[in-house]
């Protein structure tokens, strides 16, 4: 986390331009632009693409290798299983770090 | 004298923030939440802060931490952002109606604070109501709430943070996080094809320089997706 001490600042600044423009875009343009409905579709997609495509690599690969059964695997499994079954908001964080931590102690 | 203290303004502040306060309630894991992962992955307690104030945004926070801790470049980490932050054009252009009558002032900071939670609860009465004071007020109440909330449990996540060792992988709870906020998305059927296929793509083309694999399957989850719909559609119609 060194590397880019300096340049972290510009980092947040690009990623809250990227965040506020989108916000505020037809608020403050108003009626004046109206988006076409297969971009306004396509658009509907980008959020469950873009969070698949961060987690289901971090929690299926080791070190750039496929492993079916790693700690995080598990984990990631019982926080799913916590969010389906009950409504509690801290209870996939609870289910999913008890058993990744749990795994790692008892696997050394 | 300014619109703030219009008494139309008041009137719709207070039912605003009236109609969100218990929904409001749901912030508080996120921000402790993210507030957490941030340090999880290295940065300062100012760092950390400081992102949460410039950015104001779970999923982008949450979303973009994995890629800033294993030092992707900066254009795939602003892409990232803006893949995650995409429904906001289609939220923006929902409740722009509701903004009819107000100065760009009061329109951009609208737009700053605009989140998932105030977006759901406005809309509708900011389309039927006529007087501009009171939708200006029941927009911006709730959104300053969620603004506080936001800043004051993100602080409390990352001074709790400071005192966890560092071998309890804190980081991982940013990766929860990104999977509960899938969950309720993948209930419907073209969202869970978009979902897998951006998922499955971003393994396949994992070994790829720059991290180009997420990249890849954002792309191919939104083609899916969008094939996926299309054929939905069609069979309904059939």
């Amino acid at each position: 986390m060194n590397a880019y001490d300096a340049t972290i600042w510009g980092v947040f600044i690009l990623i809250g331009l990227a965040t506020t423009l989108p916000r505020a875009s037809f608020i403050v343009l108003g009626n004046r632009v109206t988006l076409p409905s297969v971009v306004q579709r396509a658009l509907r997609y980008a959020p469950a693409a873009a969070l698949a495509a961060i987690v289901v690599p971090d929690v299926l690969l080791v070190s750039g290798e496929l492993a079916p059964l790693n700690p995080k695997l598990a984990a990631a499994g019982a926080a799913i299983g916590a969010a389906l079954l009950s409504r509690n908001p801290w209870l996939p964080f609870i289910a999913g770090m008890g058993v990744l931590l749990g795994l790692k102690h008892f696997l050394g | 004298m300014t619109i703030f203290s219009s008494p139309g303004f008041r009137t719709g502040a207070r039912e605003g923030f009236r109609a969100f306060l218990p929904l409001s309630v749901g912030l508080i894991p996120w921000a402790l939440v993210t507030g957490m992962s941030m340090v999880g992955i290295g940065m300062t307690p100012v760092q950390a802060m400081g992102m949460n104030v410039i950015v104001f945004a779970g999923t982008a926070q949450l979303g973009t931490l994995p890629l800033i801790a294993a030092g992707a470049p900066l254009w795939l980490i602003v892409a990232t952002a803006l893949a995650l932050n995409l429904r906001f054009l289609i939220f923006s252009a929902a409740i722009a109606q509701g903004f009819r009558g107000l100065a760009n002032g009061p329109r951009w900071l609208s737009g700053h604070l605009l989140t998932d939670g105030v977006f759901a609860t406005c809309v509708t009465k900011m389309m039927e109501t006529e007087d501009k004071d009171w939708r200006l007020g029941y927009y911006l109440a709730p959104s300053i709430w969620s603004w506080l909330l936001w800043q004051s449990f993100a602080l409390v996540g990352v001074l709790a943070a400071g005192s966890i060792p560092r071998g309890w992988s804190l980081e991982f709870m940013a990766t929860i996080a990104l999977m509960v906020l899938l969950i309720p998305m993948a209930r419907m059927r073209p969202m869970l094809v978009a979902a897998a296929t951006g998922g499955l793509t971003a393994v396949l083309l994992n070994g790829l320089p720059l991290k180009l694999g997420l990249f890849a399957g954002i792309f191919a989850g939104i083609g899916a997706g969008l094939a996926a719909d299309h054929w939905h559609t069609k069979g309904e119609l059939a």
